[in-house]
């Protein structure tokens, strides 16, 4: 063992280099560094086997391709494996006639890659008994077969007998192909072979994904699985085919052990049919935007990396202070199946909540390992993308964020820790920002010159080009998904956005048009028909740029139609539809994820930014979502004034209140019409005292001192006055922080709670201080002569007061408030205050009692309540101050809150009373 | 009564303390930030401009010691102690002898490269912070004025020494002394980035790009504009630092965690490292990632005519491998020495003698994963005796003047007490050089993934775990 660079520079030395370090290395002594020898994942366990053809006879002896059902199956039980995986089935067992499928489009017949269309790859799997065939059980395997697994449909036919038991028939779309030229042929499985469920692919450590989805392009569906051996030396290519390599098997037939290469899989191999991976750590990563070779980042922008994005080739916008990983996980190790394991591997499995006993949080009754090995379930744990339709019945199998993690690091910083986790999906986030772009929209209405539809990006300046584009990236669209188990909750999504044609064919049923009818609408002799460049080519320089093509005006739709029509196509008609894309990987840990409150608690929060579907409407059609997305009831499609296409989140409608987010306007405009209204009524009636006493001065009443507010009063008053203000200050900052945004969120949330509990136990104290002490008496109106000198004090206020007349009733110790106030106190009191601590305290309890709150309306309710109710003690404040100012002097009412004493009129019956008391 | 009429303010204030205490008493704090780096970095006061208090002639070094000494009475005397001086440590335990060794260091060790001093003092001493050596044994430790105040303090641009430590030849004295501040980064780098012959050849990680550093060469020099003695802390000139090529263990070392709290990451799972693998793995992926090191050296071709090469070959010291951008050899150590080769002991009985062994191991929780630059030579050795043989080189009659050994390693035997049989040949020594300084900032610290998982540079089973702690758990489930 020895220096790796050592030995690098030795061999790009001199022969006398040589010499001397053959010396100096050729003693050893153990240093800490690896060698090529030592690493590697392979299985130390996994037996050298041989490789046997369908027949079961040794593929060097018979030449045949190989059969992974027979050579693999000598000890794990293959039968079992292929029908236990949805990566082999694709949606075949659940196959129903056109239009019976959860997605709601009149011609899908499965709810997988076969049968569930997709506007991404276009082309349609014919079902029996259509008009027209498009793709054939054949060709869908040759033009899909990059993400096909093999087995189910690749060996299948839909009644469930094998494909090589068919009869060659060219009216049956399981027996057909459709050549180049329209001529539809009968295919022979037979002579084709089928692909059975291909081990290698993710088993081995070198699989030739190339070289087999060569071979399923070609038709030649039964070496597929022997073309994935190409780059492993036990097979080669020759003019005639392939031939075995004689030199990696043993003479009795077995692989020597040095070409026996199997492993779990690993990312890399997961990353052949779903998207970009890169393990390299030396080598920057690099990608092509919007490459639908990598369908999971062409879709969302994840890539499965290590690698920091600062150090990676790819030239995202201000990379340099990204200085994290692409995806946390893989930088930690992890591997894609420590996630999507088998579902009875012994090692993860689990039960499903649904049947498990609530007191039971493991269980380790576990499947014996040599019985996994022998049949290990092939279906594998998986979460509830929306994208994803196939085995909906394994939905949600997977660990979750919360299986590994807790959320006890959000506690030091993030109030309502429990709320958070309720209504956010971690991803909401911890998936921030995609750096790679991904597809935004795809347009088939249109076809480029290369006869294939008009796709847009987000995220990048071009699509096409990998290293010297700028990438920008794009922020996902956070949507309500319905959970599995019944909950809901934001996650960060794609929308892609798809046009296309649709026809009714001869039989009335309802299609997407065939590529090649649309082909052939659009092209006369391998160029645009000038019928339609006469319509398009706007500038009529001969080719159609981004501007052109596109269906912006009815007389564009209706000679594409009219050309499609004469296809024989009936009615056509333009569709367009929304695939959300869930958006689960590429986490950032901790000081990457969204921390700032106001990217949620704000107006301007990016949950309520509109995404950008295209930049105008195809046809006129507005798109609508797939049925089959868990995100049905999050917004609505809207076209900006500039004819773009968004994608409104409708979060307040899907009953989602975020505090300085949502508000009710109404309530908003009569608080603050009451507030100003009051305020305008005091400064008019306080400018008509002044005038008039001004005009008409008057002699000073004679007072006399009186102690009216003894200290607890005066303590509970001027506590509970601060106490409100600051409520009502930070009530405003928390209502909304668009306005007052220099204040931190999160602390004034704080400071509004600890204010309202000193508020709650300022109140407890002083009601229990006025109950014992009788003083509660005083708040509460007398029936006897209530109305009388109600009257009295309204008219002092509306008229005597500007004469400078007395006080019609006199304030003493007992009877400290008129009839007025005593009706305002008691409202406020017992009416405003207690419903402002109901509400207030059931909306800080949506964390500890969320059930509570939602009996009573829930946030939706309670906040606006609790908005309308702080309006109204704002303008209590307002004529509560100024009333004080009506005293003999100004200040007098409230120098007397402030020592006690106050000086009070001397009324004439003041002795008069005395006596009577 | 008059008093009474201010009670309310009292009353108010004690309304704004209900509210306030409360508020300020639980208000959510954020965990306590790692304590502040800058605490431990030294404040450099403007250093007193020397130009018109030093006034020459001087007709030597020791002359403008004796200037110095004037006023710093006592700073001859603090360095005079310290190993700047004596190239010599105080008796010291070494690893792998018996008895207590009287001192080791530059005088009486033998490295990897131009392996030993002593002999050699023409050359060698050009990096002693002294005056005045002559050949073996004639230079006085006791003369004060014979320490080089001018090697450490003045502009380098104007002085430099020469021959057996004395100013090289047409130095202007009084302008080096008027001239004298802090010791910067370039008197240092003097001798510390020039060990062993040139740039970067010795340490791999102290070479001349110092002076001018990115902030992706060194994160301290580069961003933050540090000195060495920022983190070589200095009193009475005794510098702190060690280095495993002379010290057989750790007292007066510097370290990360002067300034850094150890548990400053962010993540918890990399401060979960931090008791089993030492700052510098992650933070010095790499080095000599500007100018080359040396990796080998063969003296056996020393003497040979062969087409000369500054990287490959010269015909006085025999042939090299340089290479830049060296990952890193990672062994465990505990900042002490298993072993250290003293002039006489025998050569490893098999394969390379291995001068200085650091020591530390996975069942020793003070030792930590450490990156070295593991140096391999080929160096003479007396074939009867079996003891390496410190040939004399640029010492008069020495190798570089003759390019004969048998005379070279007599002569340099002498010259170190050993006997020479007159029997020699050339054998595999290894030097490690513990890989501290050029520390990256963390964007280009290593990833979980340079160590962990199928493409890591770790050799885990070499370093005595079962495999990847990742699947196969730390050094706690080694046990």
């Amino acid at each position: 063992m020895r220096g790796q660079p050592f030995v690098r520079l030795v061999s790009s030395g001199l022969l006398l280099m040589l010499a001397l370090a053959a010396v100096l290395l050729g003693s050893g002594q153990a240093t800490a560094q690896s060698t090529a020898e030592t690493a590697g994942p392979l299985s130390p366990l996994h037996p050298v086997f041989a490789l046997l053809d369908a027949e079961g006879r040794n593929v060097l002896e018979s030449g045949a391709p190989v059969s992974t059902m027979q050579t693999c199956g000598v000890c794990h039980n293959t039968g079992f494996i292929a029908s236990h995986s949805f990566h082999a089935d694709l949606g075949l067992s659940s196959m129903t006639a056109p239009g019976q499928t959860a997605s709601g489009r009149a011609w899908d017949t499965s709810n997988g890659l076969f049968g569930r269309w997709d506007p991404l790859t276009y082309r349609y799997l014919t079902p029996a008994g259509d008009e027209r065939l498009d793709l054939s059980t054949a060709e869908w395997l040759q033009v899909l077969g990059a993400r096909v697994a093999g087995g189910g449909p690749a060996t299948t036919s839909r009644n469930g007998a094998p494909l090589t038991s068919l009869t060659p028939d060219a009216t049956n779309p399981e027996t057909a192909l459709l050549a180049a030229d329209g001529i539809v042929a009968a295919w022979d499985w037979k002579r084709s072979g089928v692909a059975e469920m291909d081990c290698f692919l993710c088993h081995l450590d070198q699989p030739d994904h190339a070289a087999r989805t060569a071979a399923l392009a070609a038709g030649d569906f039964g070496w597929a699985n022997t073309a994935t051996l190409a780059a492993t030396g036990i097979v080669t290519a020759s003019a005639s085919g392939w031939v075995w390599n004689p030199q990696a098997f043993a003479p009795d037939g077995a692989l020597l052990p040095a070409y026996v290469r199997v492993q779990d899989p690993t990312n890399a191999n997961c990353a052949q049919c779903h998207g970009l991976v890169h393990t390299d750590a030396a080598t920057p990563l690099t990608l092509a935007g919007c490459d639908l070779a990598d369908p999971q980042t062409a879709t969302t922008g994840q890539v499965i990396s290590g690698q920091k994005i600062s150090a990676s080739g790819v030239n995202v916008a201000g990379k340099d202070a990204l200085n994290r990983a692409w995806d946390i996980h893989a930088e930690r190790q992890l591997a894609c199946t420590d996630c999507h394991y088998s579902l009875n591997n012994p090692i993860h499995a689990q039960e499903s909540d649904a049947t498990r006993p609530s007191h039971l949080v493991y269980d380790p009754r576990r499947l014996d390992l040599g019985a996994y090995l022998e049949r290990p379930d092939h279906n594998l744990a998986r979460g509830q993308s929306a994208q994803y339709t196939v085995a909906p019945e394994f939905k949600g199998t997977m660990r979750r964020c919360e299986s590994c993690h807790t959320a006890e690091s959000h506690n030091s910083w993030l109030p309502y820790v429990d709320r958070h986790m309720a209504v956010l999906s971690c991803e909401s986030c911890h998936v921030p920002h995609l750096y790679a772009p991904a597809i935004e929209s795809v347009d088939w209405t249109v076809l480029n010159a290369a006869g294939r539809s008009v796709v847009s990006c987000r995220g990048a300046e071009t699509p096409t080009s990998g290293v010297d584009t700028l990438i920008e990236g794009f922020t996902p669209v956070l949507l309500l998904r319905d959970n599995i188990d019944g909950g809901q909750q934001l996650a960060p999504y794609n929308l892609i956005s798809a046009w296309y044609w649709i026809y009714d064919d001869a039989n009335g049923a309802t299609r997407p048009a065939p590529l090649a009818d649309l082909q052939a609408a659009w092209f006369e002799n391998g160029v645009y028909a000038p019928e339609l460049m006469a319509i398009f080519d706007a500038d009529g320089n001969g080719a159609l740029d981004a501007t052109e093509l596109r269906l912006d005006s009815d007389v564009k739709t209706a000679a594409v139609a009219t050309r499609l029509a004469a296809q024989g196509l009936g009615n056509p008609r333009i569709a367009g539809e929304i695939q959300p894309y869930s958006i689960n990987h590429n986490v950032a840990r901790g000081a990457w994820a969204t921390r700032d409150c106001q990217t949620c608690h704000h107006d301007d929060a990016a949950l309520s930014q509109p995404l950008h579907l295209a930049g105008f409407l195809p046809g006129g059609v507005v798109p609508t979502l797939v049925n089959d997305a868990n995100v049905g009831s999050s917004g609505s499609v809207q076209q900006g004034e500039d004819g773009a296409v968004y994608f409104q989140p409708g979060l307040a409608e899907a009953g989602v209140y975020i505090f300085g987010r949502n508000r009710i306007a109404w309530v908003d405009w009569l608080g603050l019409a009451l507030f100003f209204g009051v305020l305008a009524a005091v400064s008019l009636h306080a400018g008509l005292r002044a005038f008039m006493a001004w005009r008409h001065p008057r002699p000073k009443p004679e007072l006399h001192p009186v102690y009216m507010y003894d200290a607890y009063e005066r303590f509970w008053h001027w506590l509970q006055t601060i106490a409100i203000i600051l409520l009502i200050f930070t009530g405003l900052v928390i209502h909304r922080p668009d306005v007052l945004g220099m204040f931190s969120f999160r602390y004034m949330v704080w400071l509004h709670n600890m204010l309202a509990l000193i508020l709650l136990v300022n109140a407890a104290l002083s009601l229990f201080y006025h109950l014992t002490s009788g003083a509660i008496q005083q708040f509460i109106p007398r029936p006897y002569g209530f109305f009388d000198q109600a009257i009295l004090q309204t008219k002092y206020y509306l008229y005597h007061i500007f004469k400078g007349g007395p006080h019609p009733l006199e304030k003493t110790r007992t009877q400290k408030l008129n009839p007025l106030q005593q009706v305002t106190y008691f409202g406020l009191l017992n009416v405003l205050l207690p419903l402002q601590i109901i509400t207030g305290g059931l909306m800080w309890g949506v964390q500890q009692w969320p059930q509570v709150a939602q009996m009573l309306g829930g946030l939706p309710l309670l906040a606006p309540v609790h908005t309308l109710v702080a309006w109204l003690f704002a303008t209590f404040i307002v004529a509560h101050v100024y009333l004080t100012t009506t005293g003999p002097t100004v200040l007098t009412d409230i120098k007397a809150m402030l020592t006690g004493w106050e000086d009070v009129e001397v009324h004439p019956h003041i002795e008069e009373r005395a006596e009577h008391v | 009564m008059n008093l009474k009429r201010y009670l309310w303010i009292l009353g108010l204030l004690g309304v704004i303390l209900v509210i306030a205490v409360p508020v300020v008493f639980f208000w959510p704090r954020t965990a306590p930030t790692s304590a502040d780096p800058w605490v431990n970095v030294p404040e450099h006061a403007a250093h007193t401009n020397h130009t018109d208090i030093v006034q020459g002639p001087f007709a030597s070094g020791q002359e403008v010691t004796q200037r110095c000494l004037a006023c710093h009475e006592h700073a001859a005397e603090g360095l005079m102690h310290t190993v700047h001086w004596t190239w010599e440590s105080e008796p010291v335990a070494v690893p792998g002898h018996e008895d207590v060794v009287m001192g080791i260091g530059k005088t009486n060790l033998i490295n990897n490269f131009c392996i030993a001093a002593t002999g050699n003092e023409r050359t060698c001493m050009t990096c002693h912070a002294g005056y005045g050596w002559g050949e073996e044994g004639a230079f006085n430790f006791e003369n004060d004025l014979n320490v080089d105040c001018l090697a450490c303090h003045a502009d380098t641009a104007l002085y430099a020494k020469g021959e057996y430590g004395n100013p090289a030849e047409g130095v202007d004295l009084v302008a080096a002394a008027q001239s004298v501040r802090n010791p910067g980064r370039d008197n240092c780098g003097k001798c510390h980035f020039d060990g062993g012959g040139g740039n970067n050849v010795k340490h791999g990680d102290l070479d001349e790009s110092l002076l001018f550093p990115s902030e992706n060469l060194d994160v301290h020099m580069g961003r933050y504009d540090f000195l060495c003695t920022d983190c070589h802390k200095t009193n009475d000139h005794l510098i702190t630092g060690r280095m495993l090529s002379v010290s057989v263990d750790d007292e007066h070392q510097v370290a990360c965690t002067d300034c850094h709290n150890a548990d400053l990451h962010q993540d918890e799972r990399i401060n979960a490292h931090v008791a089993t693998v030492a700052c510098q793995t992650c933070h010095i992926p790499a080095i000599a990632t500007k100018n080359p090191t040396k990796l080998t050296w063969d003296w056996s071709t020393a003497g040979q005519d062969l087409p000369e090469d500054h990287y490959t070959f010269l015909k006085i010291k025999g042939n090299f491998l340089y290479d830049k951008d060296v990952q890193p050899e990672y062994l465990w150590y505990d900042g002490g020495a298993a072993y250290r080769y003293l002039m006489g002991d025998p050569l490893a009985a098999a394969g390379p003698t291995l001068l200085n062994p650091p020591s530390g191991a996975i069942d020793e929780p003070k030792a930590r994963i450490f990156p070295f630059k593991i140096h391999r030579a080929k160096q003479p050795y007396d074939t009867v005796n079996n003891y390496l043989l410190p040939p004399l080189t640029a010492g008069e009659g020495g190798l570089w003047q003759t390019f004969d050994w048998p005379s070279a390693l007599e002569l340099g035997a002498e010259a170190n007490g050993l006997d020479f049989s007159g029997e020699f040949d050339f054998a595999e020594t290894w030097m490690y050089w513990p890989t501290t300084h050029m520390v990256q900032p963390k964007e280009n610290a290593l990833q979980c993934e340079s160590c962990h998982g199928k493409n890591g540079v770790m050799d885990w089973e070499a370093l005595g775990y079962p495999g990847d702690p990742i699947e196969w758990g730390g050094r706690d489930a080694v046990q």
